[in-house]
């Protein structure tokens, strides 16, 4: 690689930081502007890694590597595959639109809310492009404090400690015992560097063993069910942007880590807790979606129709065949931008009347068209109607699971009635039926910045839903690999 | 004639400089302090600020001393004892650097306490240099006097006057305990240098006798070291103690028991490793559990903080448990990181009037933010949340731990730090969220203190991207032990 040519990957990972220490010299009345251009500009930039990536190897590619720790033969290395890369776009893309959903509705702290968004970028970015195992544990722990502090000091007053204090501990209990699984890794094989864990042979018991513990940690962030319980409280206390970047990026991070390290470094235990994770993973999706039939706040609603999805995902992830696997990571894309949407346009609702119980609510459409069909566009994608991102992805995972097992296939497939019912339900009472006027007093439709805002997820959600293949084609030869590498 | 000794007196050049400076300013301090002809001046800010040149003198001359390794009488020099005196006078040096401010606030007027400071770090650079059982005694015991007195220093507080006798009755108690075990072991082996008892175990069989020793040194060091099931004069002694003094006690004494600990054991006791390695395992779990428990339901800041040292202290034992090269590069690595994150602590502590309970530390973010953010980032770090500094000396310890198979003391390990985690976010939580419930002080944090928190605070936030430099530093020291 040549010396002169500067590293496009680590520019986009330290840009954010760089930015938020520059925010805290930046007069009042620039922070904002400064904030979100910065954050628009690292968008540019992981479009151009995008259009620089080259689809026809399964290599990590743009590879840099600072060392950390050279005694300790750990060094942090960074690079990008076909899996990776959506995942870099996803984060850049929804950083803005969280900064930029709070350009009014934040009062106080402004300063530090986007350098709390900054950090949380960069940490967010470094958990997906590294190559080493303890520095991916670090940040994937590490996102934790940020997240902390926002759903802490700009969440709605009623519980949100409580709800910080759940995600926090939640979290951390299932990581810690990863910790541990890492220590044994790099006892045994010296390193921890991703491409040659890849080559090393654990032996099946342990394999089992460090399955599990890598297991504890993931299954809390997807959030699987029974420890899910934290997803709803974070989501309702959190502040619209906290809860945009957690439905979008944060669940994510538990499916990512199953398919980067659960998967390939440990084929036999894969094989061997599969029907624990089907089991988990249709309970939940019937269970969460029948849950959600029952909740009165809007954002609990949407939380748990997240659940429901990112259990879809872990079903495709362990169908362990190519249709499987792209689904997923295609579902998880489309998650992060109908989920990020959904609750942007529950957001745009909050602002204007405070409240988010679904009782006050009705009529909507006779007050607010604009909202209304905005609403009504990311509900039928949340249902997966053919023709919006969504469809793709589930048919795929429904392919992909049939071929491994068709009973499972069946009652995921009735997820998705169950996840029509609700959707639809919410937007009926939502939008329809005789406007609850004599409890608001005053309504206005989306103004130009919260247009502005969905325009792009309108546009992302269409063109992955009509021309999947461009998403598609980066993947391929990356998940043929993984799936060739565990010889499943 | 003459050069037979010649060489001696360079050998103890720091101690003797320190013991002598301290002797000069007690002088000093009497002469003046009770002239009439210059008005009774109160010279306990004077004393401090030359006591802290003192001990900067000191730090350079332990690290530019002329000779680099020697034993000598019942003394030894080496990297180890260098790395541990230099740590223990930065430790001294910074603790009577947060205190300025206090002792003027709170009018603890004599300037004893400071000498006493400077007296007891001579004993810990003994301490950590003694190779033999008699000046290992005798280092204790000059420390432990000399911390009685300073628990009981603020004369006017019937707390301090209680902390000072509890102290006094367990560290005689426990002094009494490892006079014991030294006994049991020159009786039976006739030995009382450490090289020699290294030497001559690897030859004799390993007779319950000795074995019952080295119990009897492991519960006098293990009193002194604050670990469960010794802990119980703890809490009292620290909380009475006033603020400055608190600080003092809970870094320097653990740095030098840990050192002496780690030469005895290590070097001289390596052939009964399995026997001592169950007692400091069972301690350290011990103490894991119970001091994450236990500060739970703690509702005064400073017993919060002496129940997560004692969690540190089994932190530190399960690392010297291993015995190991990785073990004691884990220990020293955990030691030099709990340092810092404890002075950040006790800065912040200072800095604030009339804190005593936790719920006085509600709604900081609002008088003092940047405050509330350094304690914010510490208490983070304490817990062990990547990617700040406690977390890397926790998980480099964690590794020392499963490489040795200790893989119960791992997992207790991290599952009491994920409970421990519970209170230091509580304390955020009140910090930052919790409503105010009564006035609101605000107090100027004065300089050195302020220098004391962004220098530490810059340290825990950003070792994380070059942790290289301490990782080799405390490899080529704990490397003494394998050589």
């Amino acid at each position: 690689m040549n010396n002169m040519e500067f590293s496009l990957l680590g520019l986009i990972l330290l840009f954010p930081c760089f930015t938020a220490v520059l925010l805290l010299f930046t007069p009042y009345n620039m922070v904002k502007i400064i904030g979100l251009s910065a954050s628009c500009f690292n968008f540019l930039l992981s479009l151009i890694l995008w259009i620089r990536f080259d689809n026809s190897t399964a290599h990590f590619q743009f590879l840099e590597s600072f060392s950390w720790l050279p005694s300790a033969n750990i060094e942090f290395g960074i690079g990008i595959d076909g899996i990776t890369i959506y995942f870099v776009i996803l984060t850049t893309f929804l950083i803005p639109a969280c900064l930029l959903v709070g350009w009014t509705s934040i009062q106080h702290s402004i300063r530090e809310y986007y350098i709390a968004f900054l950090v949380l970028e960069s940490l967010m970015l470094a958990v997906f492009v590294t190559l080493d195992l303890l520095l991916f544990y670090v940040f994937f722990e590490s996102v934790l404090i940020p997240m902390f502090f926002i759903i802490g000091i700009w969440g709605s007053r009623e519980r949100k400690i409580r709800a910080a204090f759940q995600f926090f501990l939640y979290t951390l209990l299932g990581s810690v015992l990863m910790l541990l699984a890492i220590l044994l890794i790099y006892f045994q094989a010296g390193t921890t560097d991703y491409q040659i864990l890849l080559t090393t042979n654990f032996s099946e018991k342990r394999q089992l063993l460090l399955w599990l513990a890598f297991f504890s940690s993931f299954a809390v962030k997807v959030p699987m069910i029974p420890v899910h319980i934290w997803l709803p409280e974070a989501h309702v206390e959190a502040p619209t942007a906290g809860s945009v970047i957690l439905a979008g990026i944060l669940l994510k991070l538990g499916t990512y880590g199953f398919l980067r390290f659960s998967i390939p470094m440990f084929p036999h235990a894969t094989l061997f807790f599969t029907p624990l994770i089907y089991t988990m993973s249709v309970i939940a999706i019937i269970y969460a979606s029948l849950t959600t039939l029952r909740q009165v706040d809007l954002k609990k609603i949407i939380a748990y129709s997240s659940v429901a999805h990112m259990n879809y995902v872990t079903l495709g992830i362990f169908s362990l065949n190519l249709q499987g696997i792209e689904g997923s990571i295609l579902l998880m894309l489309s998650h992060g931008l109908v989920s990020s949407a959904l609750f942007l346009c529950v957001g745009c609702l909050y602002e204007r009347t405070h409240t988010r119980l679904l009782k006050y609510y009705g009529g909507c459409v006779q007050t607010m068209p604009i909202f209304s069909i905005l609403f009504l566009f990311f509900t039928l994608g949340n249902i997966s109607l053919p023709g919006t991102s969504s469809f793709v992805g589930e048919f795929l995972i429904l392919s992909g699971v049939f071929q491994t097992n068709p009973f499972v296939g069946c009652l995921a497939a009735s997820g998705m009635i169950f996840g029509t019912a609700y959707s639809m339900w919410l937007y009926n009472r939502l939008a329809f039926c005789n406007s609850k006027y004599h409890l608001f007093t005053a309504y206005s439709d989306l103004n130009r910045r919260e247009i502005l805002l969905f325009l792009p997820f309108v546009f992302g959600v269409l063109w992955m839903g009509l021309f999947p293949e461009v998403f598609l084609e980066g993947m391929h030869v990356s998940v043929s690999h993984l799936i060739q590498h565990g010889n499943f | 004639m003459k050069e037979l000794f010649l060489n001696d007196f360079k050998l103890a050049i720091p101690e003797l400089f320190l013991i002598s400076i301290s002797i000069f300013l007690l002088v000093y301090g009497v002469v003046y302090s009770t002239s009439n002809l210059k008005g009774y001046p109160i010279l306990s800010n004077n004393i401090s600020r030359l006591a802290l040149i003192t001990l900067c003198f000191s730090i350079i001359l332990v690290m530019n001393h002329p000779i680099k390794e020697a034993v000598f009488f019942s003394l030894i020099l080496d990297d180890f004892s260098s790395f541990l005196k230099v740590l223990i006078l930065i430790c001294s040096f910074t603790s009577i650097l947060i205190s300025l401010d206090y002792l003027k606030e709170e009018k603890l007027n004599s300037f004893e306490p400071i000498i006493l400071i400077l007296i007891s770090t001579v004993s810990m650079l003994l301490m950590v240099s003694s190779y033999d059982f008699i000046s290992m005694y005798l280092g204790i015991e000059l420390q432990s006097l000399c911390f009685y007195v300073l628990a009981a220093c603020k004369r006017d507080s019937e707390f301090s006057t209680e902390a000072g006798i509890k102290y006094f009755l367990l560290g005689a108690f426990s002094s009494g305990l490892l006079l014991f075990g030294c006994s049991l072991i020159y009786g039976f082996t006739g030995l009382i240098h450490f090289e020699e008892l290294a030497k001559v175990f690897s030859g004799i069989e390993h007779t319950n006798a000795i074995k019952l020793g080295i119990l009897f040194l492991a519960v006098g060091f293990l009193f002194k070291l604050t670990a469960v099931p010794f802990h119980m004069w703890a809490p009292d002694v620290y909380e009475g103690a006033p603020n400055s003094i608190t600080a003092f006690f809970l870094i320097t004494p653990k740095i030098a028991i840990l050192g002496l600990f780690v030469r005895l054991f290590l070097y001289s006791f390596y052939d009964f490793l399995f026997s001592w390695q169950v007692i400091l395992l069972i301690s350290s779990i011990a103490s894991m559990i119970l001091a994450c428990f236990a500060a739970m339901a703690q509702k005064k800041i400073k017993r919060l903080l002496v129940y997560s040292a004692i969690g540190h202290v089994g932190y530190m034992l399960l690392a010297f448990s291993c015995g190991n090269l990785e073990g004691i590069q884990a220990l020293f690595i955990y030691l030099v990181i709990y340092f810092i994150m404890t002075i950040n602590m006790f800065a912040s502590i200072l800095s604030l009037r009339h804190v005593k309970y936790i719920a006085d530390l509600h709604q900081l973010v609002r008088t003092n933010p940047l405050l509330s953010i350094t304690m914010g980032v510490n208490l983070f770090s304490i817990a062990g949340i990547p990617p700040l500094a406690g977390f890397c000396s926790k998980f480099y310890l964690f590794f020392a731990a499963i490489s040795s198979s200790l893989y119960l003391g791992a997992l207790i390990g991290v599952l009491t730090s994920v409970v421990s985690c519970f209170y230091y976010i509580r304390l955020i939580k009140i910090i930052y969220f919790e409503s105010p419930k009564t006035w609101i002080h605000y107090s100027t944090i004065d300089k050195e203190k302020s220098l004391i928190l962004a220098i530490t605070s810059f340290f825990i936030l950003f070792f994380f991207c070059y942790p290289s430099p301490l990782f080799i530093f405390t490899h080529k020291i704990a490397l003494t032990f394998i050589i």
